[in-house]
């Protein structure tokens, strides 16, 4: 039958006639899910161009990940970065492209404007404080604007979120928002080391390990 | 032109301008009245040739009760810059426009506007350019506030 349903039985169990019965499905959609993040074209000051630079230029590339597709259109995406100071005439314009945004969507919030106001909480007239104020937000990303490093161990901890997080049988149950600040004491060379693992294991399907597993969940299924 | 030139040509021009101090670059005060006037000369006069107006900002005097507009002019051909300062009074801030000389000055007021209350005479099209229509006072006056401003606790 394949050889996906040859390495993976469990996750696929071939039926007689050709067809397939996918078993597994909630790890097979969140993996999929988490891997193949579209971000929306968006971003309102400095920390965009941070973020354009970091995310597009070859040092810390976004493809690696799955996330470089972005999509100048909200319908098509389901990654919202939200880079910048958001202002009281941005907000209603933020709010309708974040309900334009097929469900799952993800957002992140990146940097000190877009998590509380940053250095405009105060004696500001027109700077929302925090984009949470307006719409929900996974993920913050503290820094102003955030080393690449911390805006990848964001990236890297809502796809974690994304894996542990919805199921079928649960739709639109969320993890709670989580803070990616960096860890005390983690250097750079740790996350250098998360991304490799994360890419050596994750980004190819390793056949041995799902095969395991699948053969894990066979048997309880056996059992059922 | 170097500086001293400069600013002898334009006091040529218009002999009550004065040197503000404290500038970084020549930095003449005039009054409100001869500004298109001489911002027109500025422009035409072959020596000079300011064509164009790099930006026009203001400054909220609080204590000394006056609103500073400032226009950086720029000679893209022969490469030197100036700046013109009007003083209004913060209760009647009126100016006539630059728009006729330099049609940018048409946005840039519209900015000064928005953000010091600042009036244009015979300005084309004075709205509001970057906040809500609807907005009530100028928040870049040093004694703006509202009920959505935060004070720093201490």
């Amino acid at each position: 039958m394949g050889v996906i349903t040859d390495n993976l039985p469990g996750v696929l169990e071939p039926l007689p006639g050709g067809s397939v019965l996918v078993t597994a499905v909630d790890q097979l959609i969140n993996w999929s899910r988490s891997n193949s993040l579209w971000p929306l074209t968006f971003g309102t000051s400095c920390c965009a161009i941070e973020m354009m630079m970091a995310t597009g230029a070859a040092r810390h590339d976004m493809a690696r990940f799955g996330a470089e597709v972005a999509r100048p259109s909200p319908r098509q995406a389901d990654l919202l970065v939200i880079a910048g100071t958001i202002v009281k005439r941005m907000a209603p314009r933020l709010r309708t492209l974040y309900e334009q945004m097929a469900e799952p969507r993800y957002v992140m919030a990146t940097g000190s404007c877009a998590i509380c106001g940053g250095p405009f909480m105060y004696h500001s007239y027109t700077t929302i404080r925090g984009a949470d104020e307006i719409i929900p937000v996974d993920v913050y990303v503290p820094g102003c604007p955030p080393r690449p490093e911390a805006f990848f161990y964001g990236l890297l901890t809502l796809q974690k979120m994304i894996r542990e997080g919805e199921s079928i049988r649960h739709p639109g149950e969320r993890r709670r928002p989580v803070l990616a600040a960096l860890p005390e004491g983690m250097t750079l060379d740790d996350i250098r080391k998360e991304m490799q693992d994360l890419l050596s294991h994750d980004a190819n399907v390793n056949m041995t390990d799902a095969a395991a597993e699948g053969a894990h969940y066979s048997a309880e299924l056996k059992d059922f | 032109m170097d500086a001293p030139n400069l600013i002898a040509a334009v006091q040529a021009l218009q002999p009550d301008a004065t040197v503000r101090a404290q500038s970084d670059r020549p930095t003449l005060i005039v009054p409100a009245h001869a500004l298109v006037a001489l911002a027109t000369r500025l422009r035409d006069d072959p020596a000079l040739r300011f064509d164009l107006l790099e930006t026009h900002t203001a400054v909220d005097w609080l204590d000394e009760d006056r609103l500073e507009l400032l226009y950086l002019l720029t000679s893209v051909p022969l490469g030197h810059h100036l700046t013109l300062s009007v003083s209004v009074d913060r209760d009647a801030p009126l100016v006539p426009t630059l728009c006729k000389v330099y049609p940018i000055a048409e946005w840039l007021e519209r900015e000064a506007y928005d953000m010091f209350g600042i009036l244009y005479d015979d300005h084309p099209d004075l709205r509001r350019l970057f906040l809500e229509d609807d907005w009530v006072g100028f928040p870049l006056r040093k004694d703006y506030e509202d009920d959505f401003m935060l004070e720093r606790p201490e």
